[in-house]
């Protein structure tokens, strides 16, 4: 589905990324992993086309197609989704109506029939149920005041509403207590399939433990240092990064 | 380089036909302030940006009486609470104050009595404004609203002033609200118009102990009429205005609100402004915290387009005393073009030591951020970019009570940024 090689980035001339190798296959769970600052969050920004970086080398192919020729918003209807570590408050638009221009956008894209508002209400209720928001959030300004918790929430209502492919996330941990982290994480769990691939980028291994990946994957310094499977998490979890970075210092220097 | 005002006889031309015979001691006394007095330059600091020569070469008639269609204005919740004047002359057949509780005294102007001692009363002790005295020596008609003690109003208002010029005119559209202690009432008021006209609507306003007042404030004049309003509120102790003005027509306008702040007293005096073509659109605001513990809030948002220009001047005052103010104020505004331009100027004058005021003021164009978080969520850069001006724009509307009301403006902001095809964004 996905086949990153030898990917390049910048951001205002500082390299950030500085030669990724990576596939992810239809099915498959992937987890970055890696100290603060080591890129983990350029590497989704970059697939879903943010603005401020550069890409500067590489190749970046999905279902075939070179990623980079497509804008952010082709990305995203092409099924490429990314939950933000920061997601931006909108305020006067209420979420509900952007969620169904979202939903009707890449249902016009997909040739599928657009839901009129009374619609798309039927559609929407089951959605905030799968991750437990509250219905006063639909008719509030996109994430305005709303808690770290409630916008990682949020986030995950707009995957479940658009049903990407391809879902990248950054640290959906990040803000959320051990119950809320739970219902996301058993929310996306739900939604995984056959014919999607989830990309999970975080900091903490705690959130494997709900989504567990097949791959887990150590970048630092803009490079992947280790690849593994899920029992790469367990023990980063007990030791650290620091056991990975040396090691691949002293793989360098032989 | 200042400018100097042609034409000094605009003033003298509104003045010459007869005064009317109503409240004359108090239009004598206007006009006694309006003697020798001329339209304000821009070498004025007040008017430092706001250029009013293009009126000062008009001459604007007497304004006949006239018959409209209001179908199209009609809101539901206020069709038995209307009261319409049209050309600034009360239309009986087009009002409507059926619904309206046995209490609350909403009658034209020219039906109540000279001792009607409020108007022109209130900010008594301020120096009255050019048109302000314009309006009180020349008003035709307008309406006077009094809601008696602890009485809560539950329909609101409507206030319909709706200008139809064949040739140009002058219209003095005067409204008078008082409430009594504990009182509560949402008042809408609308300028509507077409053709060519000067309108200089003055609002006094009084709001007694512990009562509240929500006043949501239209004005979608025709291209190419002037529309030069005051607004005058005294807020009593723990009493409660909040307005919201909004401004989307007229060649130029200005609004000139002024609010008084007794203790333990609030305020919002929020604004939305939306400008294209060329376009001035002025709003002078003072809000007077003249003892301790009151708070005040402003927002004030403009988008201007094309060759228009959006000016803002702030004033907020902390007496000596007023101690425990919370004032916040916040100016926004959204460039869309090139050549629009917005001159905003936040103006504190704080007597008081232990107070809490802040001021924002912010020019610019959308935030890539947002742009790009809505493009990842599949909008192409046109709808992104068209639903956060929007979103810039309903953001003042949100907590418009008369839901018919918000719905109409949101159409409204909509077709103004190009949001329209976007759908329903309710």
């Amino acid at each position: 589905m996905l086949s990153i090689k030898n990917l390049t980035a910048s951001i205002n001339g500082t390299p950030v990324l500085k030669g990724i190798d990576l596939e992810i296959k239809a099915g498959e769970i992937h987890a970055i992993m890696g100290p603060n600052g080591s890129g983990k969050s350029t590497l989704g920004k970059v697939l879903v086309g943010h603005p401020a970086y550069e890409v500067t080398g590489g190749e970046v192919l999905y279902e075939g197609r070179n990623l980079f020729e497509l804008a952010a918003d082709e990305r995203a209807r092409a099924g490429i989704f990314m939950g933000f570590q920061h997601p931006i408050e909108v305020p006067g638009v209420s979420n509900a109506a952007f969620l169904r221009l979202a939903y009707n956008k890449k249902a016009e894209a997909e040739g599928r029939d657009e839901l009129d508002p009374l619609e798309f209400d039927d559609f929407i209720h089951e959605k905030i149920k799968l991750v437990a928001m509250k219905e006063e959030f639909l008719d509030r300004s996109l994430n305005e005041g709303f808690s770290g918790g409630e916008k990682k929430r949020n986030e995950i209502l707009q995957m479940a509403v658009l049903e990407p492919k391809l879902a990248i996330l950054d640290e959906l941990d990040s803000g959320l207590d051990i119950d809320a982290l739970r219902v996301l994480g058993d929310a996306v769990n739900k939604l995984q399939r056959p014919d999607r691939a989830l990309l999970i980028i975080t900091h903490f291994p705690r959130i494997l433990e709900t989504i567990q990946p097949q791959f887990v994957h150590v970048l630092s310094g803009g490079r992947i240092l280790k690849s593994a499977g899920k029992e790469l998490a367990t023990e980063l979890e007990d030791r650290g990064y620091d056991w990975v970075l040396e090691e691949a210092a002293a793989g360098g220097a032989r | 380089m200042t400018t100097m005002v042609a034409g000094p006889n605009l003033l003298a031309d509104l003045l010459s036909g007869p005064r009317p015979t109503e409240w004359a001691s108090l239009r004598e006394a206007a006009e006694l302030r309006l003697a020798g007095r001329e339209l304000p330059a821009t070498r004025e600091e007040d008017w430092k940006y706001t250029d009013l020569k293009a009126l000062a070469g008009l001459a604007f008639g007497p304004a006949p009486k006239a018959t409209v269609d209001i179908s199209s204005h009609l809101l539901p919740e206020m069709v038995g609470t209307r009261q319409v004047f049209v050309n600034g002359h009360h239309a009986p057949h087009a009002s409507c104050a059926s619904a309206v509780p046995a209490g609350v005294r909403y009658f034209p102007m020219s039906h109540a009595s000279e001792a009607c001692h409020a108007l022109g009363s209130i900010g008594n002790g301020v120096a009255k404004g050019l048109f302000e005295d314009l309006n009180t020596a020349r008003f035709q008609d307008g309406a006077v609203i009094l809601v008696p003690k602890n009485l809560k109003v539950a329909l609101p208002l409507h206030l319909l002033f709706i200008t139809k010029a064949e040739t140009p005119i002058a219209v003095f559209p005067r409204v008078l609200v008082l409430l009594e202690r504990g009182a509560e009432l949402e008042l809408v008021e609308e300028h509507h118009g077409e053709g060519a006209y000067l309108s200089c609507p003055v609002v006094e306003v009084h709001v007694a102990e512990g009562a509240i007042l929500r006043h949501e404030r239209v004005q979608r004049e025709s291209p190419e009429a002037y529309h030069l309003g005051t607004l005058k509120a005294e807020v009593g102790k723990g009493g409660q205005y909040h307005s919201r003005t909004l401004s989307f027509g007229a060649r130029l306008s200005r609004q000139q609100p002024w609010v008084r702040l007794a203790e333990g007293a609030e305020a919002s005096l929020d604004g939305l402004v939306l400008l294209d073509g060329a376009q001035v659109a002025d709003t002078h605001s003072f809000l007077h915290h003249a003892e301790p513990q009151a708070s005040s809030h402003q927002l004030h948002k403009c988008i201007v387009d094309g060759k228009a220009r959006a000016i803002f001047n702030g004033q907020i005052r902390v007496a000596p005393g007023a101690q425990g103010t919370d004032a916040q104020q916040q100016s926004r505004n959204l460039l869309l073009s090139e050549t629009a331009r917005v001159d905003t100027k936040p103006q504190l004058e704080i007597y008081a030591d232990d107070v809490k005021c802040s001021h924002g003021a912010a020019v610019g164009q959308l935030d890539p951020e947002e742009l790009f978080y809505l493009q990842s969520r599949g909008m192409n850069a046109d709808d992104a970019r068209n639903l956060l001006t929007y979103g810039f724009a309903a953001d003042v509307l949100t907590h418009i009570p008369v839901a018919s009301l918000r719905r109409a403006l949101r159409q409204l902001v909509m077709a103004r940024t190009q949001a329209t095809s976007l759908g329903d964004l309710g």
